[in-house]
Order: structure tokens, then C-alpha cells, then sequence
């Protein structure tokens, strides 16, 4: 069983459309990696320039806020769901 | 090819609806699509608690975007007002877009408010700046 892990509205553009994407399981950067090798450019969609998450780009596994567990190193196994959503924002 | 919006008026008044409960903050939420309609409302807590900003809650939308899954829905639009201002993307709205579906800005300057809806179109989600296309909002049934 793989990894589960959906793409928010606005990385769909490098996944072709899909929402979600199959994965193997690792650290949630090993996950990065291999979305990267599938779908080139994603990776800069979900680091900052300090190669951490982007401040704007929450990860779960499952329920967890990565941010709150060990952020990259986090483990992800098999039959986990990994769902990235955007910080939503704005103001007049 | 003309793109338009349409919202169920049912939607259409809770959305109103929360906007002005919301006030003098700006509300803010998401309205789900089954891949055809609109189909749901579902209003976030403003995090910023502000007149003029809004962030959403983030532990409500990751319930929100779990209820959709679960559903078989996807993220239709994003919604939240301008209390003083036209419904029109700000600067700010624009920088801060993060989603690429239709955001909708509902109003309250006037009586009766106004809903509109429009995409916001940049290079890569982190771009500070965009295009901005309106998408014009036919309120249905």
C-alpha cells in the first residue's frame, strides 16, 4: 500500500491535473524527492529558500501538522495520507 | 469562450449571510463543488479577526478539506468580504492568493451587498503580483 498524498488546486499544474499522487512511503523530504523525479518543479513549489517548508505550505500526515512533529525528517508510512494546503489569506 | 459563476442562491445567501454576521471583521470560507455545481458552503473562522485582513483558520479548512474527500468533493471557490471597499481583489488578495479556483469577494459597502467573482492568474503561487480576471456571477435557482 502506498502513500496518499493530495495536491492542492494550485500544484495541480504539475501533476497534470491529478489531486492525488501515489507515493512510496519515507520522510516526508523523501516524499518531496520523489514528486520532484515525477513531477519536475514541484519541489520549489513546497521548500523556501532555506530548503525548509514554505512558511505558506502546511503538510499533514493524517491529522498532524507536520510543522509540529519533526517538520522533513517526519515519517510517513504505508497507507498514510499526506495532504498539503496552502495558508489562505488576503485583505482589502 | 466566456467562463461564468454560477452559485445557487441558496449558497449566495449564506455567504451574505456570514459576511455580515462577520462584521465589523471580514468573514471568510469555501464553497465546495462535486465536480459540476456548487454544492455547499462552509465559513472559516477569520484568524486575523480583522476589519481588514483574513486568514483562514488552518486547522478548520484541513476539517473542511478532510469533509470534501470524504465526500468526493474538491475545492470549488474561496469567498470573504470587503466590509468597506469594493468587491474587487485588493493588492494584498492578489499577493496572498494561494489556490487556483475563484475567489469571490462579496461587498458590504453597499446595500444590498455585491458578490463577484474573479481568477486570479500569476506565474507561480508565490508571484507578489498578477492578473486578474473577473468571472461574472450568475446567481441560479
Amino acid at each position: 500500500m502506498a502513500v496518499t498524498v493530495r495536491i492542492p488546486t494550485v500544484f495541480r499544474k504539475f501533476t497534470g491535473n491529478a489531486a492525488t499522487v501515489e507515493v512510496g512511503p519515507g520522510t516526508i523530504a523523501d516524499l518531496i524527492d520523489q514528486l520532484e523525479q515525477m513531477h519536475p518543479g514541484f519541489r520549489e513549489q513546497m521548500l523556501a529558500e532555506d530548503g525548509q517548508l514554505h512558511r505558506f505550505v502546511n503538510v499533514y500526515v493524517n491529522d498532524e501538522d507536520a510543522r509540529y512533529l519533526e517538520k522533513l525528517d517526519t515519517k510517513v508510512a504505508e497507507g498514510d495520507t499526506v495532504s498539503i494546503l496552502p495558508s489562505v489569506a488576503g485583505g482589502a | 469562450m466566456s467562463e461564468s459563476f454560477p452559485i445557487p442562491s441558496s449558497l449566495a445567501g449564506e455567504m451574505i449571510a456570514h459576511c455580515l454576521e462577520g462584521r465589523p471583521n471580514e468573514a471568510c470560507g469555501a464553497i465546495a463543488t462535486d465536480g459540476h455545481d456548487l454544492v455547499k458552503l462552509f465559513p472559516i473562522t477569520n484568524a486575523a479577526a480583522s476589519p481588514m485582513r483574513y486568514t483562514f483558520d488552518q486547522d478548520e479548512y484541513k476539517a473542511v478539506s478532510d469533509e470534501l474527500w470524504a465526500r468526493g468533493w474538491d475545492l470549488g471557490a474561496l469567498y470573504h468580504s470587503h466590509t468597506r471597499t469594493e468587491a474587487y481583489p485588493s493588492p494584498t488578495d492578489v499577493r496572498d492568493a494561494r489556490e487556483d479556483v475563484p475567489y469571490v469577494i462579496v461587498s458590504l459597502a453597499s446595500e444590498p451587498p455585491v458578490i463577484r467573482a474573479f481568477r486570479i492568474v500569476k506565474e507561480n503561487w508565490q508571484a507578489p503580483s498578477g492578473d486578474v480576471e473577473e468571472i461574472p456571477v450568475e446567481v441560479t435557482g
